[in-house]
């Protein structure tokens, strides 16, 4: 009898220990960063923290969607082409003749679109990064700026212009925070720029001639049936990819021979 | 009154008819849109196709002030975009000249040696590429020609570069330049021109080693020394000689450069030649290297049970090209990097494909089908002029080789130049029937008609030629809505 209550008094107290770890847990996991914060731990620099934060936020396949589309986040004037729409960087209305460029700064542009793309989620990351260090014990004082977005060889540079001061004991300033992105969108914009060109005075592009410069660099060229001509730029290595569209001399169909009688 | 009335509805009919002729030549006439409906700013196009939101006029855009074409500059990047209207330059921060080919000084091209690579660019443009890459430039304005520019790029002298770092003699593989900026730095460092950090006579703490690497920006497999500097290339009968691990072989003096594939999967040798068909890639499993985790990989292609090499493109005989059926497009395959790219050529057969071969190498291009002026020639040898048109010569007649395509839902009446119309004449006398005189192989059924199955297929070949038309199936074998010729007859009595 007296085992059996032994026993049962050993159950119990497992239960209460495994409830207390449990809770422990649990209050571990939302004070975390009071905790380090007591415990005098150093904090994450803001730009790892919105650097997570803006990868959790997937603003990468932001820059995806803009790439695929031309440079835009919401074409205007676009060909469809497997479901995806296309912007025209370069355009003519007629056959016969060279197209006419619908977007001679490209890279500036696609700049444009990426701070104006991803603006909603910085502000929010930037709200995140406020409640994060004031949970640490930091007095945050964040500033008023724009965002920056830069494409550079190799990367794409995301510059908040916000003035950041944490003041816990001593105080640390980040005048500026700098996020960078590992993406190749710049030397696709600069090989789509020279294409542009070519199709801009020449109306087409030999694209072997591409692969022979740039070893890791594919080039496709889909013309359509309306003689618009779709070009997809690959980087073999990353997979980054680049789509545009360009409509230059354009060859009608079956012109020519209207009116044209032939008696014999 | 009476006057006065005619006066009135004559008036009337004048205005009537100037209105009709307006509109009619408002429906023919070419618009310069500044912007159209579906978006595309400075379009010639027909009036109703402009937005009405934005400018237009009757006239072509190289006309109007709201659409000249130029050449935009942009100040940063040191880029020109040629044939941009000057609005849509102005709007995105660009700067805008009168000069649609941009001839200005701003563009003038020069050679922009930067490190080992030259670009052929503008002034600016080579400023921006020192800025970003953080190089030193040097700009030749006097050559004007790429190729001359791409040969002018001169690798920086390389070599070992020893110094002390924690009382050990080490070495880094590096320019005579990054050197010299050690050794500016104050450090106590020596440049050894042409020579490895593997070599014993330096004292260094680097070591041969088997290990091999790929380096960006070049083609080639690199044996590495136990610091971690690229050595020569990956030779492994060569793995242990003191001599190669010293000095700096070239890529030209070192193993397989005679092989024609570039070495692709060679254990042995690791002088890889994209050109050639081969790069520095991971190896596979199944292909491993004597030494090393890397290999010149082969970069041909196989595409329906054929090889094709790197670089290759090659026509494919796509359905219904053989015979230039309705909805059959000539398409070019283009094998790079092991992946073969399909790239149509222009559709409605506008454009076709053309191969040539030189030693076996295959060489394709989707070039423009020449047809257009078949239907004017009289004269054979002006016909078969390959240099102005792609034509052939079938019974008296110049008709296309490769029959053009027609949009023929949008676009009817088009095979009216393959209506061919004959006069054959009949004769009666006083006693007897009619007999075929003239054109007889084009009647039927009656005496002296000479027609065969030759004639029909040769007068629809004729028109088949033309485009669309005739019998035909489409390029998937469906018949079309003919299913044999209708030759009018005509019978006239002399």
């Amino acid at each position: 009898m007296e085992e059996r209550r032994g026993k049962k008094a050993q159950v119990t107290i497992f239960i209460i220990v495994a409830i207390i770890v449990v809770v422990a847990g649990i209050l571990i996991y939302i004070f975390l960063p009071e905790i380090k914060g007591a415990l005098g731990v150093e904090a994450e620099s803001p730009s790892v923290i919105l650097e997570n934060c803006l990868a959790s936020k997937e603003i990468g396949d932001n820059i995806e969607v803009i790439a695929r589309q031309g440079g835009y986040m919401e074409p205007e004037h676009y060909i469809l082409y497997q479901g995806e729409k296309i912007e025209y960087l370069c355009y003519s209305e007629e056959y016969y003749r060279t197209c006419v460029m619908q977007q001679p700064m490209l890279k500036k542009h696609i700049e444009k679109e990426i701070q104006a793309s991803i603006a909603d989620d910085v502000k929010q990351c930037f709200d995140d990064l406020k409640n994060d260090y004031e949970r640490q014990g930091y007095d945050v004082n964040l500033g008023a700026g724009d965002i920056g977005v830069e494409l550079l060889p190799q990367r794409i540079v995301l510059t908040f212009n916000k003035a950041l001061t944490l003041t816990r004991g001593e105080t640390k300033s980040y005048p500026t925070t700098k996020v960078i992105l590992n993406n190749n969108l710049y030397e696709l914009v600069s090989i789509a720029d020279s294409i542009l060109s070519w199709e801009a005075v020449a109306g087409d592009v030999e694209t072997t001639t591409y692969m022979d410069y740039y070893h890791n660099l594919k080039v496709e060229k889909l013309k359509q049936g309306d003689g618009s001509t779709i070009y997809i730029l690959t980087d073999r290595n990353t997979g980054d990819k680049l789509q545009f569209a360009s409509r230059s001399v354009a060859l009608p169909p079956g012109y020519g021979l209207d009116g044209v009688t032939y008696e014999k | 009154m009476k006057r006065e009335i005619k006066i009135v509805i004559g008036m009337i009919l004048l205005v009537g008819i100037f209105l009709t002729i307006q509109t009619a030549s408002a429906l023919d006439v070419t618009y310069c849109c500044e912007k159209t409906k579906s978006g595309g700013w400075c379009q010639n196009a027909a009036q109703d196709k402009c937005d009405t939101k934005f400018q237009m006029a009757a006239t072509s855009c190289e006309s109007t002030s709201y659409c000249r074409m130029g050449c935009c500059f942009d100040s940063q990047e040191g880029t020109c975009k040629e044939n941009t209207p000057e609005k849509i330059c102005n709007d995105n921060d660009g700067v805008w000249a009168a000069s649609a080919s941009c001839e200005i000084p701003q563009c003038e091209l020069g050679c922009c040696l930067i490190g080992e690579q030259a670009a052929f660019s503008s002034l600016t443009r080579c400023k921006r590429l020192s800025s970003l890459y953080g190089l030193e430039i040097n700009f030749r304005p006097d050559i004007t020609d790429e190729l001359e520019c791409i040969a002018s790029a001169t690798a920086d002298v390389k070599g070992a570069c020893v110094f002390e770092e924690d009382f050990a003699n080490t070495c880094v593989f590096m320019t005579k330049g990054e050197c010299q900026k050690k050794i500016d730095a104050g450090e106590n460092a020596t440049f050894y021109e042409d020579v490895l950090c593997s070599d014993e006579e330096l004292g260094t703490d680097c070591a041969p080693t088997t290990r091999t690497t790929c380096v960006e920006g070049k083609d080639e497999v690199y044996f590495v020394d136990s610091c971690g500097n690229v050595a020569n290339v990956y030779d492994s009968t060569k793995a242990t000689n003191k001599l190669y691990w010293s000095e700096v072989v070239k890529t030209g003096d070192a193993c397989g450069i005679t092989d024609v594939n570039g070495n692709a999967d060679s254990k042995t040798c690791g002088n890889c030649d994209y050109f050639l068909g081969s790069t520095c890639k991971k190896a596979s499993v199944a292909n491993k290297a004597t030494y090393g985790d890397y290999i010149c990989a082969d970069l041909g292609c196989t595409y329906n049970g054929n090889r094709y090499e790197h670089g290759e493109t090659w026509c494919v005989n796509s359905q219904g090209v053989a015979g230039n059926l309705p909805g059959s497009r000539y398409f070019r395959l283009v094998c790079y990097n092991g992946d073969v790219t399909v790239e149509p050529c222009a559709d409605f057969r506008g454009e076709i494909c053309k191969q040539t071969a030189v030693r076996g190498f295959r060489n394709a291009a989707c070039v423009a089908n020449k047809w257009q002026t078949c239907t004017g020639q009289s004269d054979v040898a002006d016909c078969l002029n390959t240099d102005v048109r792609d034509c052939q010569w079938i019974s008296d007649r110049c008709v296309p080789v490769y029959a053009p395509g027609f949009n023929f839902w949008a676009n009817a009446g088009t095979c009216a130049a393959g209506t061919l119309s004959y006069t054959v004449t009949y004769e009666k006398r006083i006693i007897g029937d009619w007999e075929c005189k003239e054109n007889c192989e084009y009647c039927k059924g009656e005496d002296g008609c000479t027609r065969s199955g030759d004639t029909v297929a040769l007068l629809n070949n004729i028109c088949t030629s033309y485009g669309d038309c005739g019998i035909k199936t489409n390029f998937i074998g469906v018949q079309g809505f003919n299913t044999e010729s209708v030759i009018s007859q005509k019978e006239q009595v002399k």
